[in-house]
């Protein structure tokens, strides 16, 4: 009954988002705006078809109703509720049922907030956005169905993979990622849009920059998530290993950042439109790109768990949408052109384009690495893979070139910037830089990527520090605030600028974090009998006891534990354990992580002997990985600050970009020119 | 307070080349640096027949090896483990001082990165197991599961 509900939902929500692209391409070229509120409420209808769908399987999973060949596959009759209903997303057909479903609740959410709007544009807007669902729902009716069935129906389900039962960060990381991916279609709708009416100004620049940023946020967030999940559940001891899925979310992060950098400049100077919109095009085809590799079985992963025939289509979808939006920028490259003059070689602008060739950089190199094994099986049949050394020792110099332009570009004024700014702006930073090496290399730090890293971070750190107590000062001393007062009216009248500072902030952390945890974690493997200890790096690890059992949540399912104490930096008592699932042939690890700021201290059973109670453990002491994730969510919160809306909202049309180009902006400290803009 | 230099601007036309000049250097040396180092970051991924079928060639290059781990064949102790991968035409041995980061079993699917010794035994840097409910023998398409990089 319910799989049937979904099923047919899903059939009547490919009907309604065709006649919603139909409309939208009839009401926009009539200007009929009867017939674009139908399209309007076609989509709404599209969402609400896609939440029944969405219900229907989740209600189904939870009362496991085995006739559908997807829950037979992904769920059994002891799988606790928690994974059931997350199980929603934990394969292929039941992930794009989701994707249609966050899909449709953002293109929802923009038609709505824009109804009475931007109207030239928002009807082409509403047309790429349906294509998408009508391209989502279609691959739900043919290739990728999510409620087919099976008969006989089976008694018992399979149970869901193995590894993603394991940790209730199944339940965040997914969802964050694919709110990311799916937002993602939004500045593509409003890039395509702006490219057919030809109004591609400052306008859909504002629009498109803000919902960039939100999904930046989201996808993000899922990216540092999934580290993390990778981080506890894997049991290898680190959180980010260059697996084509993981580099498929990279992606386009990658290019929405050069795009949120690269916006600025077109923004602020009328100049690199071309490049911000071939940016916002290649942001979406990755989007889908990442599906195509991880879901068509052309690349295996760690999450290829599903293979299907819905590879082809994903193929043409990125043929469609790269051929024809290029083709499209193409043709109305004539309306693109610069206004603006061409940046200096010392100014904001420059910063911002060497920025976005090292992101595009990266870019690159992950790309060219991801597909390489795909370029091998189409001309030779050879299988490689690339290795992690590739992407280390191209990507660490970029990002490390990438961290120098963080501090550079916004102390450099817009324009042009003289000798004296340059020196004023920067002889303290430098000088923090040699005193953070000095002071890492007499503490006995020898290995270059940290001290480079480290480096870095004193220089950007006291550029950003230096120009946050310019502003505060300035403003305090001109209205008469204190300076925490002055720094907050200072942050909520120049939301972006500020914003941006956290972000960066953020990423400091992260790259600080990044460098130590991968050189100079310390581990070692030890077998233990029962009262035996071993040590590492301060820590003290003694094994009390193996005990082998049914878990509790779920008795299909033995778990090998090692119950253990360690004393040292932190102390207490820890179990690491293997559980074997019935429908996986290898056991997967249950590492125990005891987190503190300075350290984990992470232990994996690797093997273990019932008749002496004796165990193998990998033991891992990792510095400061903690602080990745608390950098990621700086990064996340200085993001939200960046594009909350301030209240005082100025009219939707921007100053004229000449008005603003006129402020002698290279002889005045910027904070102080934004303290005059914002007052 | 002293007045900065003027700044003399080259004319426009010529700040557009010598920007495009700098960003051209920049993506050249990447793309240079990503081409030449990647021949040497490939590992190829063979089953127990085609590694045999390369012979000496196969010698000292990093492989991954895939295959089933041979039933009676593990000998394992608190630093080394030796076991025989077969795709049930060939059968290797392997041998490693690297412990699985999950425990690997007989008879199930496991996947080794290191090379081929002249003794004929491979050396494995790293013993990965499979996670894959439906594992089979590698017998054609893919590059199998999941790199646990090893620091």
């Amino acid at each position: 009954m319910l799989p049937s509900l979904g099923h047919v939902a899903i059939l009547i929500g490919l009907a309604v988002s065709l006649y919603a692209a139909v409309a939208f391409v009839l009401g926009g070229r009539g200007r009929d705006a009867v017939l674009l509120a139908t399209a309007r409420q076609a989509m709404y209808a599209a969402f609400g078809l896609a939440f029944i769908a969405c219900a229907a399987m989740v209600i189904s999973l939870l009362t496991h109703d085995f006739s559908v060949a997807y829950i037979a596959r992904n769920n059994a009759t002891t799988t606790p509720p928690f994974y059931s209903i997350i199980s929603l997303w934990a394969a292929l057909e039941g992930s794009i049922l989701f994707w249609t479903l966050l899909t449709l609740g953002w293109a929802s959410l923009v038609l709505y907030r824009y109804r009475a709007r931007h109207t030239a544009l928002m009807p082409w807007v509403g047309m790429s956005l349906a294509l998408v669902a009508v391209f989502l729902f279609s691959v739900m009716v043919w290739p990728g169905n999510p409620f087919s069935r099976i008969t006989p129906v089976p008694l018992e389900g399979s149970g869901p993979n193995a590894l993603l039962q394991n940790h209730p960060f199944m339940g965040l990381h997914p969802p964050l990622l694919y709110l990311g991916y799916t937002g993602l279609s939004v500045p593509f709708a409003f890039g395509i849009a702006a490219l057919l009416t030809r109004r591609t100004d400052e306008e859909w620049l504002g629009v498109v920059r803000r919902w960039t940023i939100i999904p930046w946020i989201f996808l993000s967030l899922g990216i540092v998530a999934g580290a993390w999940w990778s981080y506890e559940v894997l049991g290898w001891g680190g959180y980010w290993a260059w697996d084509p899925v993981e580099n498929a979310a990279l992606l386009p992060w990658l290019t929405a950042t050069a795009f949120i950098h690269s916006s600025m400049v077109a923004e602020r100077r009328g100049t690199l439109k071309v490049w911000s919109m071939a940016l916002v095009i290649a942001t979406f085809v990755l989007t889908i790109l990442g599906t195509f590799l991880t879901r068509s079985g052309v690349v295996q992963s760690v999450h290829s768990f599903t293979q299907s025939a819905i590879g082809p289509w994903f193929l043409g979808a990125i043929v469609l949408a790269l051929g024809g939006s290029l083709a499209l920028l193409l043709w109305r490259l004539p309306d693109l052109g610069d206004r603006g003059d061409p940046p200096r070689a010392v100014s904001r602008e420059s910063a911002f384009l060497f920025n976005n060739v090292l992101f595009l950089g990266v870019t690159f190199v992950v790309l060219f690495g991801t597909l390489m094994p795909l370029i091998f099986q189409a001309t030779g049949g050879q299988r490689i893979s690339v290795g992690t050394p590739y992407y280390n020792g191209l990507n660490v110099p970029i990002f490390g070139a990438l961290l120098f332009l963080m501090g550079v570009g916004p102390a450099l004024p817009w324009g042009t910037a003289s000798w004296r700014t340059v020196r004023e702006r920067f002889t303290l930073p430098i000088v923090a830089a040699a005193g953070v090496l000095v002071a890492a290399v007499a503490l006995g730090m020898r290995q270059p990527a940290p001290l480079l890293t480290l480096g870095l971070a004193g220089f950007v750190g006291t550029v950003m520090g230096d120009e946050l107590l310019r502003g505060a000062r300035s403003r305090a001393r001109v209205r008469g605030e204190a300076p925490a007062t002055a720094l907050w009216h200072l942050a909520t009248r120049n939301r972006r600028r500020y914003g941006g500072y956290v972000v960066h902030f953020g990423v400091l952390v992260m790259a600080i974090a990044v460098a130590i945890s991968s050189t100079m974690a310390r581990q070692t493997t030890v077998t233990l009998r029962p009262g035996q200890s071993a040590t590492l790096a301060g820590y003290t690890l003694t094994h009390d006891r193996l005990v082998i059992e049914p878990l509790a949540e779920d008795a299909r399912v033995t778990e090998t534990r090692a119950e253990m104490t360690f004393a040292g930096p932190q102390s207490g008592t820890l179990a690491t354990a293997l559980r074997d699932y019935p429908n996986s042939t290898a056991a997967i690890a249950t590492p125990a992580v005891r987190t503190a700021l300075g350290e984990d201290l992470y232990v994996t059973l690797l093997s273990s002997d019932p008749k002496t109670g004796s165990v193998t453990v990998r033991v891992f002491v990792n510095p400061m990985v903690v602080w990745i994730w608390i950098g990621g969510a700086i990064l996340g919160l200085g993001a939200a600050f960046a594009i909350w809306p301030d209240g005082r909202r100025i009219p939707a049309v921007l100053p004229a970009p000449e008005a603003r180009r006129a402020e002698p902006a290279a002889s005045v400290p910027a904070p102080v020119s934004a303290t005059m803009e914002g007052s | 307070m002293t007045l900065a230099p003027p700044v003399v601007p080259l004319p426009s036309r010529g700040r557009r080349w010598g920007l495009i000049g700098a960003v051209a250097v920049v993506a050249a040396v990447i793309g240079y640096f990503a081409f030449s180092s990647i021949g040497s970051a490939l590992v190829y991924y063979l089953t127990p027949t085609e590694l045999h079928a390369r012979g000496a060639a196969a010698y000292g290059k990093p492989i991954r090896l895939g295959g089933l781990v041979e039933a009676g064949s593990v000998r394992n102790d608190a630093s080394e483990l030796t076991f025989v991968l077969t795709d049930e035409t060939t059968r290797i041995t392997v041998h490693s001082s690297e412990l699985p980061t999950s425990s690997f079993r007989e008879g199930a699917g496991a996947v080794v990165e290191g090379e081929l010794r002249p003794n004929g035994v491979f050396e494995a840097s790293q013993v990965l197991v499979k996670h894959d409910e439906n594992y089979v023998a590698p017998s054609g398409s893919a590059v199998p599961s999941h790199v646990a990089p090893t620091y």
